[in-house]
């Protein structure tokens, strides 16, 4: 792999660290998440569904939909230390998104 | 909803590793299989299983992107810029969902499976875009080391707007029927955005963790989404695309492609029947 031809352009070496950073997180939050889904569903399938089961499983799904989530703030922390603020209002943008998303599920 | 018994978790977890394991073969995110099966086999209202299928999606993206970090083939920049379009799309996608009538939402699924049947027919034999190696990246290109052809690859981006507006409608159509919306954002970048088809592929399925987490956030505060549900097929759609990409060095692409398309028509013959019903 050509490290050289790729670092040359628009900040790329900065790149390849960010995209290692966003990579580790991303696995750990899906690992993360898997496990309590695993027990949880576990737990559902031996037990008759308690209370800790059902927070269990949410703690799954809510560490799943954060994981991508906290990926965009990771992007923002990211783009701003590098002082690239066309990509810091982005990822702020997605991350309203994200936002206006939640409150619209749980909006009564 | 039906209540939480083994036989149903095993047979979430086996349709959610069949749908992985056929889905990640052939580079698709495995939820065009998983919703027919929920809904059509399962009997799951259309809606639930979109939001179970959202999930496997986020899971799925997350794990692939984890994967791939490191050999850039993900273009980060051009993904975010994407997203600010594929989030916005999910959003309304999200919003909307609920005026949309059970058999509408079967009618608009068949006819994304014949659109994606389409797409993977007149990609049988075409290899990818001629790219021309004196290129500047520029802004939101690309430069990755592509492996099959043993040389460093570089793309710039053109025609941004019409990107945006593929990546807008694919979030649209992802929280609005559970699919990662990969088939409208790949060939779109790839045809007319000039991005070589891995780096769509790679930068599509990157962006869709961030597009399926607003749809499915906003079922599962409707309360279209049972935790217990969706555990099996998230669980199940890993080891089932774990199992598909080992496979996916055996099996041949083209006989792949067309078992692929003639399941897609008749995932969209049983979705009309149904929807007609």
């Amino acid at each position: 792999m050509s490290r050289e031809g790729a670092t040359a352009q628009n900040g790329a070496d900065g790149d390849r660290v960010f995209e290692l950073a966003v990579g580790r997180l991303l696995g750990i939050g899906v690992a993360l998440s898997s496990i309590c889904l695993a027990a949880g569903l576990a737990m559902t399938l031996v037990t008759a569904s308690s209370r800790a089961t059902g927070a269990l499983l949410s703690t799954g799904l809510w560490l799943l939909m954060a994981t991508p989530a906290a990926r965009v703030v990771l992007s923002a922390v990211s783009y701003a230390r590098r002082r690239d603020w066309l990509f810091v209002s982005l990822t702020l943008i997605v991350f309203l998104e994200l936002a206006a998303s939640v409150v619209v599920a749980f909006r009564r | 909803m039906p209540s939480v018994t083994l036989p149903l978790v095993v047979i979430i977890f086996g349709s959610g590793a069949m749908a992985g394991c056929v889905g990640s073969m052939l580079g698709l995110g495995g939820g065009v299989f998983l919703v027919p099966l929920l809904n059509l086999a399962l009997g799951f209202p259309l809606r639930t299983a979109a939001a179970i299928s959202l999930c496997t999606v986020i899971a799925t993206s997350s794990s692939v992107s984890a994967g791939r970090a490191g050999t850039q083939l993900i273009n980060l920049r051009l993904g975010m810029v994407l997203e600010v379009a594929t989030v916005a799309g999910s959003l309304l996608g999200g919003l909307t969902a609920h005026l949309f009538s059970e058999a509408a939402l079967q009618r608009l699924f068949a006819v994304v499976a014949i659109l994606t049947a389409i797409a993977v027919l007149s990609r049988i034999h075409r290899r990818n875009v001629i790219l021309d190696p004196s290129v500047q990246p520029g802004a939101l290109g690309g430069r990755f080391f592509d492996e099959e052809i043993g040389a460093t690859v570089t793309y710039r981006v053109k025609r941004l707007p019409v990107g945006l507006a593929a990546s807008f409608a694919a979030g649209n159509v992802s929280s609005l029927l559970g699919l990662g919306g990969g088939i409208l954002k790949v060939p779109a970048l790839n045809t007319w955005c000039g991005v070589p088809v891995r780096a769509a592929a790679a930068t599509s399925a990157f962006m869709i963790g961030v597009t399926a987490t607003g749809g499915a956030i906003i079922y599962y505060g409707h309360g279209d989404l049972p935790a217990a549900l969706a555990a099996p097929a998230v669980l199940g759609v890993q080891l089932g695309s774990w199992a598909g990409l080992r496979l996916a060095e055996r099996v041949s692409a083209r006989w792949l492609k067309l078992l692929l398309v003639g399941i897609l028509l008749v995932v969209a013959g049983l979705m009309f029947l149904r929807s007609a019903r």
